[in-house]
């Protein structure tokens, strides 16, 4: 059968490739209208294959063609539209299939816009598709299996959900865009022009810093809303792999307005927008080729593109080192004898651009820690507390900067004419002060860190006012200039928000026995007991909680969902209920739950012995038998089931035999659950049965009667943590500012 | 700027090189046995899987306990204070990080990880 969608990636490099030839030819040639012509209509030719193909694939996967090994590993017939869209990029080849196509978009876009650098800038933003290509033609996501599985295998369940649907669309755009500013530097240098370069590639090195960031931002708020684990920020190797290119595509965005209005940092400019592109590649190095296997929550597995990783970022590297020791020499260095004064922006842009480039570097040092050290012994990790630690002066000097610098202007600037001003970021630490003293001195385990948590603490405050005043005086004068401003109050809020949740935040565990009162942070919480229902291919056990307290009173839902894997072992992923409060947020999450002991069954499962007749609730059940004509005529094992017949009678009723089947089967369908006899909606689902010990495993899925849960000798809890959490909103606030303060700047930079 | 600034500059970055190194040094932490964790005085990580049923909570002191079966079969208690999730069940591979404590004979882990096979791991057979 001949397999479409491979073809269509094969005619994708194609395209690319004829059209990298074509701009070659212009850039080492005069301009030739139908060589142009031809670079463009290959590249379209591209744009459009990588689109039928990324097409292709969404049709498999909505149509559940598990003929193909992607469909089958990522997606499932039960999955509702949404995620099933997802699972288009759920897997390694899918996201970087969806790379190229975002990339490829941008590229159309990229074409018009280059105008007199087009041939430069495409041929190296299109070496960066071929590599793409390359490599999803080598892990394809079109691979076929031999005999398709009757159903797929489903997403993983933590990545059902909203936010994780749009995480990595908004991620690779921000991948793909980080190629632009690289593309235009080495244009720039191979066309010796030093400087023309930073106005067109600006708006992208912007909207780059944008995307990006909203994709770290939405990964970030993902993390605390479904991993339950209260935080937002775990310096995981794959979160760390999106902040490295944003930390220096950020030190290079400052670097860019510099050399914009004062003609400065013309070489370490060049090097930031290499830096920023070729971390991209790192990083998918780092996360991607299976060498950080065993240092992360996510298991990588090698999928044989290590080797090509790594001959494409050498390629990239020399290729940006080549140019640039080409010129050198020629790169006009600024003026002699204009020195910077101490007080200036120059300066302080120049200080912010050293802090990120700082944090980018110790951040790197850090994820590659298991890389540098097998090296030399041992592979090992860093802890968590090495960013924590190397990162908190470095903040702390950043919101320093950022709550005075802002205020200066280009050039020499008199202290006395700024006093007035600054008034605002005093305002801003003596407000900060009295709030977090009034919380009491940061309580940390080392002394100097807590020192250092106040000290940005202040900080925080005072960039807070001086950005704050700077941005309402802009946004009255012109919206369009203040950009700057409101992300820089962003940041300053973003870290108020850190210092509280992370310094401030409180909590307790409790263990909540169903039915008793306990108190929690102040809060009044009952546990109103479990109920199961069936979600994919798991359980989903709801635990309802009455919580009381703080002058409100409303009905908590946290779960915990469990699923048994292919390799027998048992998910759980806790979700956590979050009470948003505009100061603090309440986060309960479940922990663990611990089923009641009862005499004849435990919680909802019930254990049938074969010939013995259980009494549960209103019902006689009995297992009479197996019924294994579901495994005859069968060759393939995931065709094959088994039956139980259970006899049921309600409430002393003439008795009937319901016949519950479960798959046996790797990739099993899903479960049939049969009505119990009754008017009331109960059902019974088979989980396991044991062949030699005569027993079935059943789940009863219905309404609890009143008098049964007296018969308990122990009934059900769960242990829980209660936290309070201040400053989340703060947070949350600060990053939407951040980006929206990017947004506001794009089209002043486009139209500049 | 004058050459004396640049100068200051260039101390101040290594100065923080060097403070990001000590940092690096005195964070890192390598995998071992867990024989060899109980002798280590450095904070390690110990992967194995956690024995069926040992999972336990101590509410008055705020933790989870269970143990730890590496492949080799040696086993170790673990003492975790559930700053993370702990969603783990009976029988799941998990890597934890932490240091010894010989007077209490318990690892108590600061980190725990568990392997769960995410979207990276998933194959199907016949592939």
């Amino acid at each position: 059968m001949s397999n479409i969608g491979q073809v269509m990636m094969w005619l994708g490099l194609i395209g690319v490739s004829v059209s990298s030839a074509c701009y070659l030819v212009l850039c080492l040639k005069k301009e030739n209208v139908l060589v142009r012509t031809a670079a463009r209509m290959s590249f379209a030719g591209f744009a459009l294959s990588v689109t039928v193909a990324s097409m292709l694939l969404m049709h498999f996967i909505l149509n559940h063609e598990f003929l193909y090994s992607y469909v089958a590993r990522y997606s499932s017939r039960d999955l509702s539209l949404e995620y099933l869209i997802s699972s288009f990029w759920a897997g390694q080849e899918g996201s970087f299939l969806l790379w190229v196509l975002l990339g490829s978009w941008l590229g159309i876009l990229l074409m018009f816009k280059a105008r007199d650098v087009e041939p430069q800038v495409m041929l190296i933003y299109n070496l960066n598709n071929i590599f793409l290509t390359i490599l999803l033609i080598k892990q394809s996501p079109f691979r076929m299996l031999p005999i398709p599985p009757p159903d797929g295998q489903g997403l993983n369940m933590l990545l059902q959900d909203p936010w994780m649907v749009i995480h990595p669309p908004v991620v690779f755009v921000g991948y793909a865009a980080y190629t632009i500013p690289f593309a235009f530097a080495i244009a720039a240098l191979w066309r010796r022009d030093y400087d023309g370069w930073i106005r067109s590639a600006l708006p992208w090195t912007v909207f780059a810093f944008v995307s990006l960031g909203t994709g770290i931002i939405i990964g970030g708020y993902w993390s605390y809303k479904v991993l339950g684990w209260g935080g937002y920020w775990g310096w995981d190797p794959v979160e760390n792999a999106s902040l490295l290119p944003w930390l220096a595509g950020t030190a290079l965005m400052h670097g860019m307005i510099l050399q914009q209005t004062r003609k400065k940092l013309r070489k370490t400019n060049f090097v930031l927008a290499a830096f920023s592109f070729i971390l991209v590649i790192y990083c998918t190095f780092l996360t991607r080729s299976g060498v950080l296997a065993d240092f992360s929550v996510h298991s990588f597995v090698d999928l044989g593109i290590t080797g090509w990783l790594v001959i494409f970022m050498m390629a990239f590297l020399s290729i940006s080192l080549g140019f640039l020791i080409a010129r050198a020499g020629d790169i006009p260095v600024s003026e002699k004898g204009e020195s910077i004064s101490y007080f200036s922006r120059e300066f302080g842009l120049i200080a912010a651009i050293v802090v990120l480039c700082l944090s980018t570097v110790i951040v790197g040092l850090g994820t590659s820690a298991p890389l540098i050290t097998r090296v030399l012994e041992k592979a090992s990790k860093v802890s968590t507390e090495f960013y924590v630690n190397t990162n908190l002066p470095l903040s702390i000097l950043m919101l320093f900067l950022l709550s005075f610098v802002p205020l200066l202007v280009w050039g020499k600037n008199s202290f006395s004419k700024l006093t007035r001003k600054l008034t605002w970021a005093l305002i801003g630490v003596i407000v900060s002060g009295i709030i977090t003293l009034l919380n009491g001195y940061p309580d940390l385990e080392v002394p100097l860190l807590s020192l250092g948590v106040l000290l940005l603490a202040l900080l925080s405050g005072g960039a807070a006012g001086m950005n704050l005043f700077l941005a309402t005086k802009l946004i009255r004068k012109r919206i369009t200039i203040s950009g700057a401003a409101i992300a820089h109050l962003g940041v300053a809020l973003m870290f108020l928000g850190i210092v509280s949740s992370s310094a401030y935040d409180r909590s307790e565990k409790v263990r909540l026995v169903q039915g008793d009162v306990k108190s929690a942070m102040g809060y009044d919480i009952t546990f109103n007991g479990p109920t199961f229902s069936r979600e994919g291919k798991g359980m989903r056990l709801h635990l309802p909680l009455d919580v009381k307290g703080m002058g409100s009173q409303f009905g908590a839902r946290p779960d915990i969902y469990s699923e048994r894997g292919r390799d027998g072992q048992v998910k759980r992923f806790s979700h956590p209920h979050i009470r948003r409060g505009l100061v603090t947020d309440l986060y309960i999450s479940p922990v663990d739950y611990i089923p009641g002991e009862k005499k004849s069954h435990s919680g909802s499962h019930l254990n049938l012995e074969k010939g013995k007749k259980v009494q549960f609730h209103d019902y006689e059940l009995m297992f009479s038998g197996f019924d294994v004509s579901g495994m005859m005529g069968k060759k393939d094992a995931h065709d094959m089931s088994v039956g139980a017949d259970i006899e049921v009678s309600y409430k002393g009723g003439e008795p009937v035999t319901l016949k519950p089947v479960m798959a046996v089967g790797q990739l099993h369908s899903p479960a049939s659950r049969v009505k119990l006899p009754g008017p009331q909606e109960a059902y019974l689902t088979l989980v396991s049965m044991q062949a030699n010990a005569k027993t079935v495993v059943l789940v009863y899925e219905g309404p609890e009667p009143a008098e049964d849960k007296e018969s308990q000798e122990e009934p059900p809890a769960i242990i829980a943590e209660v936290s309070i959490k201040p400053g989340m909103t703060l947070l949350w606030f600060g990053t939407f500012l951040i980006l929206l303060g990017g947004c506001i700047a794009i089209p002043r930079r486009w139209k500049k | 700027m004058s050459k004396k600034s640049y100068i200051i500059g260039a101390v101040l970055v290594v100065l923080a090189m060097i403070m990001a190194m000590y940092s690096f040094r005195s964070t890192l932490t390598t995998y071992v046995g867990v024989r060899e964790a109980k002798v280590s005085r450095r904070p390690v990580q110990v992967a194995g899987i956690v024995v069926k049923g040992s999972r336990r909570y101590d509410l008055q002191n705020n933790s989870l306990m269970f143990t730890l079966r590496e492949d080799s079969g040696d086993e170790m208690e673990i003492e975790y204070d559930w700053s993370k999730p702990a969603n783990f069940d009976d029988v799941t591979k998990i890597v934890s990080t932490g240091k010894y404590n010989p007077k209490r004979q318990v690892f108590v882990a600061t980190e725990l990880l568990v392997k769960c096979p995410t979207k990276y791991e998933q194959r199907v057979k016949g592939q």
